[in-house]
């Protein structure tokens, strides 16, 4: 737990970056034309959300993420299930997955692109394609994570399978589970995004992209800190939620 | 209380209790070969005992508690708990604490302790005060909103004796409740353990690796030796009730500690 002290001193921190950030472009250090200054940069921002373009851009992008974990977290959730629970599937399908996992997914990117064309279900694609790989696996783990102990006091009691399931497995995989939700949500914003700056015509990956080709660079900067900000946003949702259901595991 | 498909009817009487193992053996089949756990097995507990198992490690006593406990098959011959067989568990008539206090650790020590009526969709405020009763019994009164984390290796293992009281079956089953415990605790737990038995007049089949434990206990002590595993030796313990711990350096303790340690290291 972090005390008061240790926030203040967090803040103080990020307050420290914006500082250095704004005296090396305002002093010249840094070409103001390459690091516009963090004022500057904060100013180009507001204006740029008060853009109905950019709002679309955004509304896009959240449309697509949200549409490929919706699909990616239960197909990747039921998989892991059954290979945790099916003895002959894991051992089929574990080295399979691991192989898969390995490989860096943007490779298969112009191959989406030539299946789905360039639109709204190619970065769903290609964003439930980066996500349920570290759903499979990251359910895997949650159901190995189950204890047999618990799960003998279980049947003991004379717990049936949807008690069991509800009483004992889910809340042991819980923790797990949440926190595999918040690494996907990385997977999958990472996926739409590459996916929108590599072809497309709307999305804040897209606008990303095309402000970086014209140099534009304060428009790039206030893209960067827009997608940070909401990226972070989820992250700390989840983990506020993981802490409240993990107090026990310690 | 709604009455289960799975769960025989409870015979109020005189057998409640009772324990009738007669031949029983379990033979495990594993890829390289067939290991023979247990081998004509017959022992026969009246209610109300207090048996104690020892022998040496892989002789096959959690094995045989399993059976007890309806979590596991005998490959041959019969069980008869309340003189009924127990093909699967059945926590109204045997209650089962196991080694490691395998509380649920997300849940309360009275949510753990409620388990066993949460399934059955018992009430929630009848739930909560047999909860409540149980914890008074092991002495743990005030300490139910705690999470296991929150307690000591005693108070664990008492919140499982706990659960494993709430439905208040005739036996109760423990696979070395104490193993994990400090000598000083686990002493107490074993005045403790006399006192809820005393009380509630349960049959006890207790496992142990601790001679002076065992002996300290039990009403019988049923010894055990391995590969087949079987039954060497069955001693009535003698010494009055209450036990105390001057007994423990008596003569009859001694005497009968060193008879089960030579059936021990003769099959070890
Ligand atoms: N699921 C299983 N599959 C195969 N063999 C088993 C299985 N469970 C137990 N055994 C074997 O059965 C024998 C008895 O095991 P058990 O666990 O009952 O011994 P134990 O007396 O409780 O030992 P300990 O004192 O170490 O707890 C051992 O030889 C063990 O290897
Ligand atoms: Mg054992």
């Amino acid at each position: 737990m972090a005390g008061l002290g240790m926030k203040a001193a967090r803040v103080a921190v990020v307050v420290a970056l914006f500082a250095i950030w704004e005296i090396l472009s305002r002093t010249g250090i840094v070409d103001p034309r390459l690091l516009p200054s963090a004022s500057d940069t904060l100013l180009t921002l507001v204006e740029l959300l008060q853009r109905a373009g950019i709002r679309n851009d955004l509304a896009v992008t959240a449309s697509e993420v949200m549409v490929a974990f919706i699909l990616a977290v239960p197909c990747g959730a039921l998989i892991g299930f059954a290979i945790a629970e099916n003895r002959y599937f894991a051992e089929v399908a574990k080295p399979l997955l691991f192989f898969a996992f390995s490989i860096p997914k943007s490779i298969f990117l112009p191959m989406f692109i030539l299946v789905f064309g360039v639109g709204f279900s190619q970065k769903v694609g290609f964003g439930f394609f980066s996500t349920i790989f570290i759903v499979i696996m990251s359910t895997t783990t949650a159901v190995e994570s189950v204890k047999v102990e618990h799960l003998t006091v279980a049947r003991s009691y004379g717990a049936t399978r949807l008690q069991t399931a509800f009483r004992v497995y889910l809340p042991s995989m819980l923790p797990v589970l949440l926190e595999a939700l918040r690494i996907s949500m990385i997977f999958n914003l990472t996926g739409v995004i590459l996916a929108e700056m590599y072809a497309s015509r709307e999305g804040i990956g897209h606008q990303i992209a095309t402000w970086g080709e014209n140099f534009q660079m304060k428009q790039l900067l206030a893209g960067v800190v827009m997608v940070a900000v909401i990226a972070m946003t989820f992250n700390e949702l989840i983990r506020s939620v993981e802490t409240r259901c993990s107090h026990w595991r310690t | 209380m709604q009455p289960l498909a799975n769960v025989t009817p409870f015979k109020p009487g005189s057998r409640a209790g009772a324990i009738q193992i007669s031949n029983v053996g379990q033979v495990f089949k594993t890829a390289t070969q067939d290991v023979v756990a247990l081998s004509d097995v017959s022992l026969d507990i009246k209610p109300g005992r207090f048996v104690v198992l020892v022998g040496p490690s892989g002789c096959g006593k959690s094995t045989l508690l399993m059976m007890l406990a309806g979590l596991r098959q005998q490959t041959s011959g019969t069980i008869l708990i309340n003189e009924a067989p127990i093909p699967q568990p059945d926590p109204n008539r045997v209650g089962v604490i196991f080694q490691e206090p395998s509380l649920f650790p997300w849940l309360t020590a009275e949510e753990n302790v409620e388990f066993p009526l949460a399934l059955r969709r018992i009430p929630r405020s009848d739930r909560r005060a047999k909860a409540v009763d149980a914890l008074k019994l092991v002495g743990l009164e005030g300490f139910g909103k705690r999470h296991p984390h929150e307690l000591s290796g005693g108070m664990k293992q008492r919140v499982s004796i706990a659960r494993g009281l709430v439905q208040d079956p005739p036996v109760l089953l423990m696979d070395e409740p104490f193993a994990a415990l400090d000598e000083q605790t686990r002493m107490t737990m074993g005045d403790e353990l006399l006192r809820i038995w005393a009380a509630t007049g349960k049959t006890v089949v207790f496992v142990t690796h601790s001679l002076t434990e065992a002996v300290y206990l039990a009403d019988e002590v049923v010894v055990m030796s391995a590969r087949p595993g079987r039954i060497v030796d069955h001693l009535t313990i003698s010494l009055p009730r209450p036990r105390t711990y001057e007994m423990l350096g008596g003569e009859t303790f001694g005497t009968l500690r060193d008879r089960i340690w030579r059936h021990i290291r003769k099959s070890a």
